[in-house]
């Protein structure tokens, strides 16, 4: 889906991602994991044309992603970020129908859409016709992710979506968002601090440090063959709450 | 090329044809006067001189100083007015050749020729400048010449901007007579005669032949070093009226030697004292002097009721013309250089910059500017309205643009709406409550500064509140002060609906 080559970014003199080459698979999940600072959140901004690359190639399905294409292939990419990213002026429907009515849709095909999502969504009917200050931050969340969908992307990218949710409503959405996934078999890639839920939704989990990819694989081989001792502590200090 | 210059040919000619028969059937001819009472009684002398003559007539009455008329005269959008000797060589100095002399009316005469301007010999009066105070306080302090001021720096000075910035007023007045006075300030000669009168100032400028002077009991200080030049009136007229309206250049030759002082005071007086119409004492006098017989206008309340309905409307008319029609282009000009403000920095910067120094400019100082460009009337003052209402607007579209989250502005390009789709469903609704905030400051501002194109003969309800600072009257100030508050009220009121109506509910703060 993503195949990045030799991709590098620094701000000023600080490099926030080394040279860093890595496939991103169809129908894969993957998850970014590591501390603040660590590079995770930088990669996904440049995936999605956020933030321009020094150095490197990025091909999205095959194709090189340029300043020029970056809008076309944006439009097959969901991105999702934290409290939504939502537009205050427009009500959760009409955040959710605003490309797709930009684009020339109908108004029966962008509404009927929208409340297919809601019900995948699980987002009260309600709050369709409210706007984003009027919703709670859990709906909020799941307009954004609703808004990501409208075009049925062919990947989804998500930084921090729980972020700003208080535990129990990001309990509730961390179920319903990977019965989502699994039910539309997305490729997707999310960034999270977060290791139970990075747990939770990574097929596969990249763990980064000072701008490199440490290690990946699935959690179980992080936990058990941590390749160094940043990877172990990382681990370590999130697990010995729960134990 | 050719095709052109033959079609913009035929509409020379054409145009040319219909303004020759218009003149022959009832030639156009418009008066100025500046805004004191003797100029408006001149300039109303002159209007009904024109009349008689068979011309229509327009009296672009009280408009701001010298320089609104003198550039007026010279572009052509007043055909006559009077001024004085000692003004003219002023303004003649500042505009000939270097090492012309202008001294005598003679050189005077020889020096508008070039300008296709046409003076006329004294129309009698000499209304030179002078120092006033009060009898009462003058008398106290033993004061009767401008030498007398000299041991007595604690006095205050309010004098008329026209008379602080002349070569032969105060810039050389001080030196002359060695005057140590620091206390000196500018204001508008009616209101100086206030001051006087409360004592808030001690001394004042004065022209010879205000009818003031004896009604607030001023004494005229004795210039003893004789600085003052003299300040004969004389018509000023284009050359071409004489082309155009030759019925009217002959009739004004009628007041050559026809007013002394002494009738020009009393006609001031009878206007600011006895509260006549100063169209009724110019057609009185002229009416006694050319055995003519000009009809007066009606007086008692139900003239004055009719006159003051028939003001409110012309005036209100007038206002809202200015507002709307600035406040429209300002609208249409400054989102777009908000826009573009927000979008590069460094442009951004230098328009904000612009427009800034803009709002600082004097408003009479733009005024004059504009004369030359659009002359007369309502269209400078538009252009100067539109230039003060730039600065809120440009910089509260930049504003509310550029203080939207980066998160939502980032969810728009990562949504893939592309720059133009993002600025007009995204952006644009996001700024909309600071830019409506931006259009109404202008308006409410725009409300307040239109008044001044009185000055400038844009009408207005500035124009009442000028005679009436000039009359001293204040419920003539009032029927200006009043509708332009209301008028302000009004505008702030609409676009609190305006912002409930456009505004996203999901912007609004809700009490």
């Amino acid at each position: 889906m993503f195949a990045l080559n030799n991709v590098s970014k620094s701000f000023g003199s600080l490099q926030v991602l080394k040279p860093t080459t890595v496939d991103f698979r169809t129908g894969e999940s993957t998850v970014l994991i590591g501390p603040s600072g660590c590079g995770k959140s930088t990669l996904l901004r440049i995936l999605v044309g956020l933030i321009d690359a020094d150095s490197g190639t990025i091909h999205f399905d095959g194709t090189p992603i340029t300043h020029k294409n970056i809008q076309q292939q944006r439009q097959r990419m969901g991105y999702v970020i934290q409290d939504g990213g939502l537009f205050p002026h427009l009500t959760a429907r009409q955040n959710v129908g605003l490309l797709a009515t930009h684009l020339g849709w109908s108004h029966d095909k962008v509404d009927a859409r929208v409340e297919e999502l809601a019900e995948l969504t699980r987002l009260p009917r309600i709050a369709l016709d409210r706007y984003p200050t009027q919703i709670s931050g859990g709906q909020r969340q799941r307009v954004g992710i609703m808004r990501s969908l409208m075009l049925d992307p062919a990947v989804m990218l998500l930084d921090e979506p729980m972020g700003a949710l208080d535990p129990l409503v990001r309990f509730d959405l961390q179920e319903d968002l990977r019965k989502i996934f699994r039910t539309l078999g997305k490729t997707s890639i999310m960034v999270t601090h977060d290791m139970g839920e990075a747990a939770f939704f990574g097929d596969r989990v990249m763990m980064l440090g000072e701008g490199e990819i440490v290690q990946e694989g699935r959690l179980e081989e992080l936990i058990q063959n941590p390749a160094n001792e940043y990877v172990a502590r990382f681990i370590n200090a999130q697990r010995i709450p729960l134990s | 090329m050719k095709k052109l210059l033959a079609i913009c040919f035929a509409f020379t000619w054409i145009g040319s044809l219909c303004s020759i028969t218009e003149a022959q059937e009832k030639p156009k001819v418009r008066v100025g006067s500046k805004s004191f009472t003797e100029s408006v009684i001149l300039g109303e002398l002159l209007s009904h001189l024109a009349i008689q003559a068979g011309a229509d007539v327009e009296h672009l009455s009280e408009l701001g100083g010298t320089q609104v008329l003198w550039k007026a005269l010279v572009k052509g959008d007043i055909d006559a007015y009077v001024d004085y000797t000692g003004t003219i060589q002023e303004l003649l100095a500042k505009i000939v050749e270097p090492g012309v002399e202008v001294r005598s009316e003679a050189d005077m005469r020889a020096a508008m020729d070039q300008l296709n301007i046409v003076m006329s010999d004294r129309i009698g009066f000499n209304n030179t400048y002078a120092l006033g105070m009060q009898e009462a306080t003058a008398e106290k302090l033993g004061i009767s010449k401008i030498s007398d001021l000299r041991d007595h720096p604690e006095l205050k000075f309010g004098i008329s901007d026209e008379f602080m910035e002349r070569n032969d007023c105060w810039r050389q007045l001080p030196a002359k007579y060695r005057l140590p006075h620091k206390d000196v300030r500018t204001m508008d000669h009616n209101l100086a005669y206030r001051g006087i009168e409360h004592n808030s100032i001690q001394v004042t400028d004065l022209y010879t032949t205000d009818a003031e002077i004896e009604f607030y009991r001023l004494r005229v200080l004795e210039d003893d070093k004789g600085f003052f030049p003299t300040y004969y009136s004389v018509i000023l007229m284009r050359k071409d009226l004489a082309e155009r309206a030759p019925k009217v250049a002959t009739s004004y030759l009628q007041l050559e030697n026809a007013i002394d002082s002494k009738a020009m005071t009393g006609m001031t007086a009878r206007v600011r004292l006895d509260r006549q119409l100063e169209t009724n004492v110019a057609a009185a006098f002229l009416n006694e002097k050319l055995n003519l017989k000009i009809p007066y206008q009606g007086i008692g309340p139900m003239a004055e009721w009719k006159r003051f309905v028939e003001r409110f409307t012309k005036t209100t008319l007038e206002h809202l013309f200015l507002v709307s029609i600035s406040l429209s282009f300002a609208i249409a000009i400054a989102i777009p250089l908000g826009i573009l403000s927000a979008r590069n920095e460094a442009f951004g910067q230098t328009i904000l910059g612009v427009v800034g120094v803009i709002q600082t400019l004097p408003s009479m100082a733009i005024l004059v500017f504009m004369i030359p460009v659009f002359g007369l009337g309502a269209y400078p003052a538009i252009a100067a309205l539109f230039f003060y209402s730039l600065l809120p607007i440009v910089r509260n579209t930049y504003g509310g643009l550029t203080q939207i989250p980066r998160a939502i502005t980032e969810s728009a390009d990562v949504l893939g709406l592309g720059r133009r789709a993002r600025l007009r469903l995204v952006e644009l609704p996001l700024a909309l409550p600071s830019i409506l905030s931006g259009i109404k400051t202008a308006a409410v501002i725009n409300v307040g500064t239109a008044t001044i194109g009185a000055f400038i003969g844009a009408g207005g309800y500035g124009a009442p509140i000028l005679t009436g600072i000039r009359l001293s009257s204040i419920p003539l100030i009032l029927q200006g002060a009043v509708p332009a508050a209301l008028l302000a009220l009004a505008v702030q009121y609409g676009f609190t609906i305006v912002e409930r109506r456009f505004v996203s509910p999901g912007l609004q703060t809700r009490g």
